[in-house]
C-alpha cells in the first residue's frame, strides 16, 4: 500500500476501533474526554525533576490499555511518527542543564532526569489522548463538546474537517497512483510537476468539498447537527468510572505513590 | 393540476457567459410521472437535474416545485420535498456508518430519535441492505455505496426523486433490485441514465436532450425504439432491442 493509502487506512482503522463494542468504548464521551484533559493537565504539571512522582502516572493509561482490550505494541507503532517527535522535544536537555541531582540514593544528572520528565510528559499525553479517540467515534467526540458549550460552528468544523482529512488524502491518492502508472521507473514525483499535481490536488479536493456539501444541504443541514441521538444517558458506571479515576490521578498527583509503596516494601526508594 | 409537480419554463443556464450549457428548456413534470432524462454525454443532464434542487441559481427562465418558485430563500422548504441521488457515491456518504448516513436528513429535520430509527430501518428494508446497516462506508464496495446513496434519499420519504445515473456500480443483481425500488416509488421521479434499458424499465416518459435543449419529450418506447433519432443524438438503441448481429 502507498504511504497515503497507508494514511487512509489508519484513520479509518481509528474509526473501526472507536465502534468497538468495549466496556470501555460504553463508557460516556464527556467523561472520557473530561478524564483525558485532566490527566494531560495534572501529567503536564509535574515538576521538572520529579521523574517518581510522574512514574505513577503511567497507571491511567495501562489500565486504560487493559480495559479496553487495545494492543498496547500496536497503538506504539500507530504512533511512531509521534513519539520520536516527543522524545526529540528534551533531547538538549543535558547539554544546558549540568547541575547534579539526588535521587533513590544515585546522582544524576539534572540535564538528564529533566529531559526523562519531558519524554514521559509527552508519551503519556500522547498515549493518552491516544486511548480517547481509539474508544470515542468523532460524533461522539462531538457530542460531548457540545456539552461543554463548544460553539456548534467550531465543533461542525471539527467534524467536517476530520471526515474531510480522508477525501483529501483519497484524491491525493489517486493522483499520484496515476502519476506512478506512466511513471514506472521514478521514484515520488519529479519536482517538475509538483505545481500541477498540487493545483489539480486542490482543484479536485474543492470541487469534492463543494459536492459534500451540496449533498448535506440537499438533507436538510442548515448549520447545525445533532451528532448522536438526542441525549447519552450519564450511567452509574460513568459515574463510578470518573470519580475512580479523578480521585486516583489527583492521590497520585499529590502523594508520590510509587516513592511510599517502595518505603513500605524497602525497595530501591527507600 | 396535481399536488406534486415540476414545473420548468424558457430555462438556460451557463457557467460561463457565452457557454450554455441549458438552452430554453421547458417541460411540465406531474405526480406519477416516472420521467427518463437520456442524452449523450454533456448534453446538461446533471446540470438541469440540479437546478431542480436549487443546487445552481443563477439560470434564466423558472423553475417551480409543487408551485414554489426555486430561489435562494425557499431551498429549505423545496429541498425537504425532494430526494436527490448524485452520480458519484463518495459526493453522498459522508458519514462514518450507513446508519449515521441515512440518520443524517431525518435527525436535520428535527425528528425524535425512534422516529429516525424507524425511518433508517424501513429505508435498509425498501432498499434490501439491511446486512450494511453497521458498515462503515469505506468498506463498502461501489455497489453497495449506491444503495445506501439511494436509502438516504428514501428516509426523507421525499415526494420527488431525482437520481443521477443510479445504475453506474450496480452489478444485474443490484441493479435489478435498483429497477424493483424505482418502480415501487409512486411519486414522482426523474432519472438521467446512460442505462437506456433500466430507463425502459421504469420510465413511461423520456426527455431526450441534446446540446443543452429538449429535442423529444414522449413516451419511452416510442423515443427508445427509434434508432434514428437515438443516433442523431449520440445515442444506441436499448440493448434489449439490438440485436446480437449488431452488437
Amino acid at each position: 500500500m502507498s504511504k497515503i493509502g497507508n494514511a487512509i487506512y489508519e484513520i479509518h482503522y481509528m474509526d473501526t476501533l472507536a465502534e468497538r463494542d468495549q466496556w470501555v468504548n460504553r463508557i460516556h464521551p464527556l467523561v472520557k474526554f473530561v478524564l483525558t484533559i485532566g490527566y494531560i493537565m495534572t501529567v503536564v504539571s509535574f515538576q521538572k525533576y520529579d521523574v517518581i512522582g510522574l512514574a505513577g502516572m503511567v497507571v491511567y493509561p495501562i489500565a486504560v490499555f487493559m480495559l479496553s482490550e487495545l494492543s498496547f505494541w500496536d497503538s506504539i507503532r500507530r504512533l511512531r511518527l509521534v513519539l520520536p517527535l516527543v522524545c526529540f522535544v528534551g533531547i538538549l536537555n543535558p547539554f544546558f542543564d549540568k547541575n547534579q541531582v539526588l535521587i533513590a540514593g544515585i546522582q544524576m544528572s539534572a540535564g538528564v532526569l529533566s529531559m526523562l520528565t519531558l519524554i514521559m510528559k509527552g508519551v503519556f499525553s500522547v498515549l493518552a489522548s491516544y486511548l480517547l479517540i481509539a474508544t470515542t467515534s468523532v460524533e461522539k467526540l462531538c457530542y460531548a463538546f457540545r456539552l461543554l458549550h463548544i460553539p456548534k460552528a467550531v465543533v461542525t468544523q471539527f467534524m467536517l474537517t476530520y471526515r474531510y482529512i480522508t477525501v483529501l488524502l483519497g484524491e491525493a491518492n489517486r493522483i499520484t497512483q496515476a502519476y506512478a502508472l506512466r511513471a514506472p521507473n521514478q521514484k515520488g514525483v519529479h519536482f517538475k510537476v509538483w505545481g500541477s499535481l498540487a493545483g489539480q490536488l486542490l482543484l479536485r479536493s474543492m470541487d469534492r468539498a463543494e459536492d459534500v456539501y451540496e449533498s448535506m444541504l440537499l438533507r436538510g443541514y442548515q448549520g447545525d447537527y445533532r451528532y448522536m441521538q438526542e441525549r447519552i444517558a450519564l450511567r452509574w458506571q460513568d459515574a463510578v468510572y470518573f470519580v475512580f479515576w479523578a480521585g486516583l490521578i489527583v492521590l497520585f498527583r499529590l502523594c508520590p505513590v510509587i516513592f511510599l509503596i517502595g518505603s513500605l516494601t524497602g525497595g530501591i526508594f527507600a | 393540476m396535481s399536488h406534486i409537480h415540476i414545473d420548468v419554463e424558457n430555462v438556460s443556464f451557463a457557467y460561463e457567459k457565452g457557454k450554455e450549457i441549458l438552452a430554453d428548456v421547458s417541460f411540465h413534470a406531474s405526480e406519477k410521472d416516472s420521467i427518463g432524462l437520456i442524452g449523450a454525454n454533456g448534453v446538461g443532464k446533471s446540470t438541469l437535474l440540479k437546478l431542480l434542487v436549487g443546487l445552481n441559481l443563477d439560470f434564466e427562465g423558472s423553475v417551480r416545485v409543487m408551485d414554489i418558485p426555486v430561489e435562494k430563500r425557499t431551498l429549505p422548504q423545496i429541498r425537504a420535498r425532494i430526494g436527490y441521488v448524485f452520480q458519484d457515491s463518495d459526493s453522498q456518504l459522508f458519514m462514518s456508518t450507513a446508519y449515521e448516513d441515512i440518520a443524517f436528513a431525518p435527525r436535520n429535520y428535527g425528528l425524535p430519535e425512534d422516529e429516525v430509527q424507524k425511518r433508517v430501518e424501513q429505508a435498509l428494508q425498501m432498499t434490501g441492505i439491511e446486512y450494511l446497516k453497521n458498515k462503515q462506508i469505506y468498506k463498502m464496495s461501489g455497489g453497495e455505496k449506491k444503495l445506501v446513496s439511494i436509502a438516504t434519499i428514501l428516509s426523507m420519504t421525499p415526494d420527488i426523486i431525482l437520481m443521477d445515473e443510479p445504475s453506474i456500480a450496480l452489478d444485474p443483481r443490484n441493479r435489478r433490485n435498483l429497477i424493483r425500488i424505482l418502480n415501487s416509488f409512486e411519486h414522482l421521479k426523474i432519472i438521467a441514465s446512460h442505462d437506456l434499458d433500466m430507463i425502459l424499465d421504469t420510465c413511461e416518459r423520456t426527455i431526450l436532450m441534446a446540446g443543452g435543449r429538449i429535442i423529444c419529450d414522449g413516451k419511452t418506447e416510442d423515443i427508445l425504439s427509434d434508432k434514428k433519432l437515438l443516433e442523431e443524438n449520440g445515442l444506441e438503441l436499448p440493448l434489449c432491442m439490438q440485436g446480437r448481429a449488431s452488437v
